[in-house]
């Protein structure tokens, strides 16, 4: 299981030099002046006086406070109990902490002895065919299906998160949705059309309407365990793949470019081609979208066989650089079978992964649900995660796709299989200084 | 002997984004049926015979020419999709 945000700070190592002077992080980075006199602080050096903004050395060992204006942050030379004064300065005050000293790492001469060591350590294990000393950790437990939530939404956090994607508009461009669906009743649905000869956007296949679930479900569904992550996601469904499950680059550019002109944030494409070079348009495409402020996620591909020794590749669009490639992961979060894995050129990444094994959600009535596995049912987890990013910090764009990347939670499979790991929901307070300063 | 038709999108250079339907046309003239003009991504998309891929690329303002791909899911049945 993943431990909840709120958990416990790590304890800080014991034994960490202070220098007996305080940081102090103001909540904004305003040019509101300070009261240092309230505190007892005199002769403060402010980086605003000085050439070049830099406050030299020899200044701010003499100062009673050091403000770097840009940052908003101050060193104060106050002893601990000259810290409830700052925190009541007229100015909100977002922490006080011990400045620390810091020191170059120590080399470390017998590092290579040691390595050395382990090396044959390993080796005489491994032909002895004995377990490898901390190779193998035991498992956590895999995630289930609950009454109340997938598994997926579990791993990813969305159950415990306060975002729902309000405001935010999420495209999904594939087979269409099932309109009459029950669990889109009262939704805001835009859709549309972009295959030949087909005027509504219907879905005939299936794959839309379990894409669409995933990035966009209700929060409480009426039957069933929730298995949608931006339940208030304004919904606008592209139809660029048949009723037979083809299309080709004229209707899904078609699709990006009403996805992007509607200004929607986040645009879902479980879709793709297996080859393994990247493709002009649809780089172009990925590159003006997020320069207007809408971000491409694409499946990493279906192309694996890894319990036969075969990996795969990362296929187009996903293999374009700006555009998001998703892996899939089982419930032990560990890559799924089929995931496809990077390619060792620019874009080629694998840039994130999320739940892509047995995965329920919508499919068109009356069947109402099914469960089915692929880095097409991944890729939906992540366009409502970036939703509720983008709800939570305004980001879009490039800023959000680094979001995503940032709170990805890493795992121990390899960066090629997953990137920067499994993408999570902002919690309560993400996106703000206040929020941050409490998490770290 | 007639070039079979081929499904193209041409991506059009940052430098001639507003300039999109004057583009479209010069593509016409080079032999494209051109289906869509994309504004918000500056790609043009249609068909022409296979042979025309040099002259399209010949048209200003035009920074690559692709045959399109194609993509095909599995059926609706399949477990992994």
């Amino acid at each position: 299981m993943i431990d909840p945000p709120t958990a416990a700070r790590p304890p800080r190592v014991p034994g960490a030099q202070t220098t007996g002077r305080q940081v102090v992080v103001f909540a904004d980075a305003a040019d509101e002046p300070v009261d240092w006199s309230a505190a007892g602080i005199s002769d403060v050096a402010d980086s605003r006086d000085f050439a070049s903004g830099r406050v030299p050395a020899q200044a701010m060992r003499d100062a009673g406070a050091t403000v770097f204006a840009r940052l908003g942050i101050a060193v104060v030379a106050a002893g601990p109990d000259q810290v409830a004064a700052l925190r009541g300065a007229r100015r909100p005050v977002l922490s006080v902490s011990p400045e620390l000293v810091h020191h170059v790492l120590p080399e470390d001469p017998s590092a290579y002895v040691r390595g050395y060591r382990d090396g044959v350590a390993d080796l005489a294990a491994r032909l002895a065919g004995a377990p490898v000393p901390g190779e193998e950790p035991p498992l956590p437990p895999p995630f289930e299906d609950t009454a109340a939530a997938t598994w997926g939404i579990q791993a990813v956090q969305a159950t415990t998160s306060p975002f729902t994607g309000q405001g935010i508009r999420v495209a999904v461009l594939d087979t269409g949705l099932d309109l009459q669906h029950p669990d889109f009743a009262g939704r805001t649905v835009t859709a549309e059309s972009f295959v030949t000869g087909v005027d509504s956007a219907q879905d005939g296949h299936g794959h839309g309407t379990h894409c669409t679930g995933t990035a966009c479900g209700p929060r409480v569904p009426p039957a069933g365990p929730r298995y949608g992550v931006a339940s208030d996601a304004e919904v606008f469904v592209g139809k660029v793949l048949s009723d037979e499950g083809s299309g080709d680059d004229g209707g899904i550019l078609a699709g990006i470019d009403w996805a992007v002109a509607n200004g929607c944030a986040v645009i879902s494409m479980s879709l793709g081609a297996d080859v393994a070079e990247a493709h002009p348009p649809y780089s172009a495409a990925g590159r003006r979208a997020l320069e207007q402020g809408s971000l491409i996620v694409a499946a990493a591909g279906n192309n694996a066989d890894r319990e036969n020794g075969e990996f795969g590749f990362v296929g187009a669009p996903a293999n374009s650089v700006e555009i998001l490639a998703v892996g899939a992961l089982d419930p032990r979060l560990t890559t799924a079978w089929f995931s496809a894995r990077s390619l060792p050129v620019p874009g080629g990444e694998v840039d994130v992964a999320a739940p892509g094994v047995d995965v329920l959600s919508t499919w068109p009535m009356p069947d109402r649900y099914n469960t089915i596995s692929g880095t097409s049912m991944a890729t939906p987890h992540v366009a409502g995660l970036a939703a509720l990013w983008a709800e939570a910090t305004g980001r879009r764009g490039f800023e959000l796709w680094a979001t995503l990347t940032q709170a990805g939670r890493r795992l121990t499979e390899p960066s090629v299989d997953v990137g920067s790991g499994l993408v999570l929901a902002p919690q309560e307070g993400a996106g703000t200084v206040s929020g941050r300063s409490r998490r770290a | 002997m007639v070039s079979p038709l081929a499904r193209f999108s041409v991506t059009v250079d940052d430098g001639h984004l507003s300039e999109l339907d004057s583009v479209a046309s010069a593509l016409r003239d080079s032999g494209m049926e051109v289906e869509r003009v994309l504004g918000t991504l500056g790609v043009i998309t249609g068909q022409a015979p296979a042979d025309a891929r040099p002259s399209l690329l010949a048209v200003p303002g035009v920074t690559s020419v692709d045959e399109q791909l194609r993509v095909q899911l599995p059926p609706p049945d399949a477990s992994v999709q």
